[in-house]
């Protein structure tokens, strides 16, 4: 049986891979709309994006608009790919559970 | 936790509004009643201010929308999806404008303004279905364009039933059938 991934498998920052994997290719969400959309403290949403960008999942750039900071967020190609190894190894580990046990309630 | 993921996935559609559906609706029931009051007044059953007043106050409602929605679905957001939905919803504005200013050039009767505005549009929702890749969208518009040349045939006043009917009935179908999948 395959281990999940430590680095998605905190409810919090799967909270993060899912709106940030939910984006098209190529766009950036920016921090405080991130924040919004989860209903996430500054704090929290920054210490768990600092976990995932350590990992290469997600990239985090600040730019300048009009002088004011601008903080945007995006998931890279190998956060994309390691969010979907993250669900394939749950939907296996689910069939692996129901097919142990006999329980087939999801 | 896969449950999870879903759940976080529809309500992060909810706040984010990306979902078409309130636009559909909104235009399909503007066709819908709107061009029906416009049928009714046309064989006179209904005085044609009332019918006028029906679907420029819905109409109104309409094109509030797809705004409304818009600006809240491009918050926040930077990059590609961003210019696309800007330019998707200007073909919007444009379109119209130029086919008002033509039809009005031309000294058009109604037959050919609602068969020209049911074009357009079929085209915009072919357009549309290309650029968010929804097989739905793209049939819409292949059934609004096959209606826009029908109605050319039936005339005055059977092309506002077309408007009505295929055109609004076409888009509240769409509407239902977006948000039963989206449910899923």
């Amino acid at each position: 049986m395959t281990e999940l991934d430590p680095v998605i498998h905190a409810q919090a920052r799967l909270r993060v891979m899912v709106a940030l994997c939910g984006l098209r290719p190529g766009d950036q969400l920016t921090f405080p709309r991130l924040q919004q959309l989860l209903d996430m403290t500054a704090g929290n949403l920054s210490t768990h994006l600092r976990k995932l960008e350590e990992a290469g999942y997600v990239r985090i750039s600040k730019t300048h608009e009009r002088r004011t900071p601008v903080t945007h967020v995006a998931v890279t190609s190998s956060g994309r790919a390691a969010f979907e190894r993250y669900t394939d190894g749950l939907r296996a580990l689910l069939a692996g559970q129901q097919e142990g046990e006999g329980i087939a309630d999801r | 936790m896969l449950a999870l993921i879903a759940q976080e996935r529809a309500e992060l559609g909810r706040r984010r509004a990306v979902s078409p559906v309130p636009t559909f609706a909104a235009w399909g029931l503007a066709w819908l009643a709107g061009f029906g009051a416009c049928y009714l007044a046309a064989t006179g059953l209904l005085p044609w201010l009332l019918a006028g007043l029906v679907l420029g106050v819905l109409v109104a409602v309409a094109v509030v929308v797809p705004i409304v929605r818009g600006a809240r679905a491009a918050s926040g957001v930077r990059g590609p999806s961003r210019q696309l939905g800007l330019m998707y919803g200007l073909s919007w504005v444009a379109g119209p404008l130029a086919l008002s200013a033509i039809n009005s050039g031309l000294g058009a009767g109604t037959v050919p303004w609602t068969a020209s505005a049911m074009f357009m549009v079929g085209l915009l929702y072919l357009a549309g279905g290309m650029l968010w890749r929804d097989l739905s969208q793209y049939l819409l518009g292949l059934w609004v364009l096959l209606f826009a040349a029908i109605s050319v045939h039936l005339g005055s006043p059977g092309n506002f039933l077309v408007l009505s009917l295929a055109g609004g009935g076409g888009m509240l179908v769409q509407a239902g059938w977006l948000a039963l999948r989206g449910r899923r």
